[in-house]
């Protein structure tokens, strides 16, 4: 388990703080998503994670071991895979490979076991021979992702690693993200699609100008503590029942509306039937994501 | 062997060999350099060789002293005297042509009137006459004014010792002056330590100059991949990964030393065997082993202040093309100022002074101490301590641009 405790971080010369007071509580073998706009502190608080930053302020620890001395321990526990195509593109990808596998300390049979294994986890056994600087976009997310896992790291920091791709390399890359708690790697994974977070993290943090906003697992976030109701109708909301229960138009024919409790639906529906309003879809007490994030940043991404 | 230092070697190793620039800069270019500038700078190498302009003598007079100082230009052999012409229109003509620079004209009563001052008998004395095309340099004009003026004076001195010969009673040779042959020439000799052999060939001075020319363009290739390393997040990774920057560099430094010393190779190979083929003389290296030894000393302190300096530039720079530019002119200048593109000895002193700023001139005094004096390890020492101590500031000051970087970020 990774503990952040009480971190915070201050750049030189900066006027405000990048991370403040940060404090989280990332499982083991589980795919932690890290939200937050640009400018948020998620490059910050992963590059301290990445030892490329030293706390001033706060402990990080894994499975209770401080960061700097899990580090001396096993060089390999954490590894970083930057949002850059952190490569060389005038090498081949098993050169790259090799390269990074003899960058780690590995050599011999288990520089071969190492790299191959990240050839089949990326996939890329037909391009081994390729230069990178001639990959697709998908290929290079891989090959990236795959340099990652060279190490077998206890620890993998992503930073935003489904940039720039098509949809099938973005499904692969998400399944095979998915799949690596199992093998017993933590993954933490910052985004800024909300779909691929909904679909690969266990538990999420929202963060927005250094400061933590929320934390917790999927369901508890996307739980909403007040019964809102959303409402896709055939016809217009009539007015008076508009009026009634506080009603925003968000487009279209769609409505949120504030019930004064989740009892009051059945009513509503009725009132609805009544008028000879059709009701096409809602939602009560659960939001999606990218609700949660722009209520909480109040304001849209900023990218 | 550590495992990292040797995947950064090979990494930087193959990174270098797909850089079909950076090759092109390191090896094909220097040997461009190395044939034309021999080529270009054959004869300014070489006391007293053959200027490539000619000059007709109009002899009017035709007596024994006329041929006798036509006799004496001739074994000066700086200038290429034409088939002698008889008309001085003519040889005006030829000036207009381009058939020859300079035509000398002897008036009649030249020989007669040698040893007699003008006016001193009452009666006036032609001068010589001397047609130039106005496009040659001036220095050249002054030359042959000079070689004349020289020929001129020994000639009478000759016609004088022969008269007053006869007159006291001297031993004088028997013939004309014409024919006396005084040991009056002046030999250069080049001074080496050990023996003393002719002054050095342009291949001699061109070969390690612009060996150190190339090698300080070790500043492209490594660069470009330094600086793709940097804006990729590579560094960044590697610095993840744990690895020191200091081993980074220490990654790029044997590769380019290698190739530094491959270039070295080349450039005397080339010099010993390319050279010769297009009509210049053979490069010559020092026979003995440690005279050799040496010159791979001063070969490898060059190499490694080129590879310091690169990764210094490559800090600073922010983009390959600031690099190239950066990289490139400061290379230029150096070779400017350090002697490598115009010879030292054709600078004015100041500017003389100012070559001594440059590491390509510590290196080239280096070559020549090795390569012309024959000089012994001491003799070299100023020089490689010159280039350790600037190769060893570079990488310190590389290491705390590094360091200070990393602390803006942080």
């Amino acid at each position: 388990m990774l503990l952040i405790d009480g971190v915070s971080y201050r750049y030189r010369d900066a006027a405000s703080a990048a991370l403040q007071n940060i404090s989280l509580n990332i499982p083991a073998a589980a795919v932690y998503g890290l939200l937050g706009p640009n400018g948020a502190g998620k490059t910050t608080l992963i590059s301290l994670l990445a030892g490329l930053l030293t706390a001033g302020v706060g402990r990080i620890s894994l499975n209770g071991q401080l960061l700097p001395a899990v580090r001396a321990a096993d060089p390999r526990a954490i590894a970083l895979v930057p949002q850059d195509y952190a490569f060389y593109p005038m090498l081949s990808v098993a050169e790259n490979l090799r390269f990074f596998a003899g960058a780690l300390g590995l050599n011999g049979a288990e520089l071969k076991a190492q790299t191959n294994a990240a050839i089949a986890f990326g996939r890329l056994d037909q391009v081994v021979g390729k230069r990178a600087e001639r990959l697709s976009g998908g290929l290079r997310r891989r090959l990236n992702l795959a340099i990652g896992l060279l190490g077998k790291p206890r620890l993998l920091l992503l930073d935003e690693p489904t940039v720039g791709v098509d949809p099938q390399s973005r499904h692969f890359l998400l399944d095979a993200i998915a799949a690596l708690p199992a093998t017993g790697t933590t993954v933490i994974y910052t985004s800024h699609y909300m779909e691929e977070v909904e679909a690969i993290c266990q538990k999420i943090a929202i963060v927005d100008q250094g400061r933590l906003l929320a934390e917790g697992t999927l369901d508890s976030i996307l739980q909403c503590p007040e019964p809102v109701l959303e409402l896709h109708l055939a016809q217009p909301l009539p007015d008076a029942i508009a009026a009634r229960y506080p009603a925003v138009a968000t487009g279209g024919l769609k409505y949120r509306l504030k019930l004064p409790s989740t009892a009051a639906l059945p009513l509503l529906l009725d009132e609805l039937a009544a008028t000879g309003c059709e009701v096409c879809d809602l939602n009560l007490g659960q939001h999606n994501l990218e609700q949660v994030f722009m209520r909480l940043t109040k304001r849209s991404l900023r990218d | 062997m550590s495992p990292r230092l040797l995947a950064l070697w090979l990494k930087e190793s193959i990174a270098l060999l797909r850089d079909r620039h950076g090759l092109l800069a390191l090896f094909i270019m220097p040997t461009i350099f190395i044939l034309v500038m021999t080529m270009a700078l054959r004869d300014a190498f070489t006391p007293g060789a053959a200027i490539d302009v000619s000059y007709v003598v109009v002899d009017l007079d035709r007596s024994v002293q006329s041929k006798a100082l036509i006799k004496r230009l001739d074994k000066a052999a700086s200038f290429r005297r034409q088939d002698n012409n008889s008309d001085p229109e003519a040889a005006r003509h030829g000036i207009l042509a381009g058939h020859q620079a300079l035509a000398l004209m002897l008036p009649p009563g030249f020989g007669e009137r040698l040893l007699t001052p003008a006016g001193a008998d009452g009666k006036p004395t032609e001068p010589l006459q001397l047609f130039i095309d106005p496009t040659l340099s001036p220095a050249l004009q002054l030359a042959f004014r000079n070689q004349v003026m020289a020929a001129l004076g020994a000639l009478r001195a000759d016609e004088l010792t022969q008269r007053a010969g006869k007159l006291f009673g001297l031993p004088t040779t028997p013939g004309g002056s014409a024919e006396k042959d005084w040991p009056d020439e002046i030999r250069s000799t080049a001074v080496r330590s050990d023996r003393s052999v002719r002054l050095p060939s342009s291949v001699q001075q061109n070969v390690p100059a612009w060996l150190i020319f190339a090698m300080f363009f070790v500043v492209i290739p490594v660069s470009s991949i330094f600086i793709i390393e940097r804006q990729q997040g590579t560094l960044q990774r590697l610095r993840a990964m744990g690895l020191p920057f200091r081993l980074i560099l220490a990654g790029k430094l044997l590769p380019f030393f290698v190739v530094n010393q491959i270039q070295a190779v080349m450039m005397v190979l080339v010099g010993i065997f390319l050279v010769p083929l297009f009509g210049s003389e053979a490069l010559e290296m020092p026979a003995s082993l440690p005279l050799l030894v040496n010159w791979w000393a001063v070969s490898a302190a060059v190499s490694l202040a080129a590879v310091a300096w690169a990764l210094l530039i490559a800090s600073i720079a922010q983009t390959s093309e600031q690099a190239t530019i950066v990289g490139g002119v400061g290379n230029v200048l150096m070779g400017a100022i350090g002697g490598i593109m115009v010879p030292k000895f054709v600078m004015p002193a100041t500017m003389q002074k100012l070559a001594a700023l440059s590491p390509m001139a510590w290196g080239l005094e280096g070559f020549h101490v090795v390569m012309l004096r024959h000089g012994s390890f001491a003799d070299i020492l100023p020089s490689l301590v010159q280039l350790l101590v600037f190769a060893a500031l570079s990488l310190a000051l590389a290491i705390w641009l590094n360091h200070r970087a990393l602390a803006a970020r942080s």
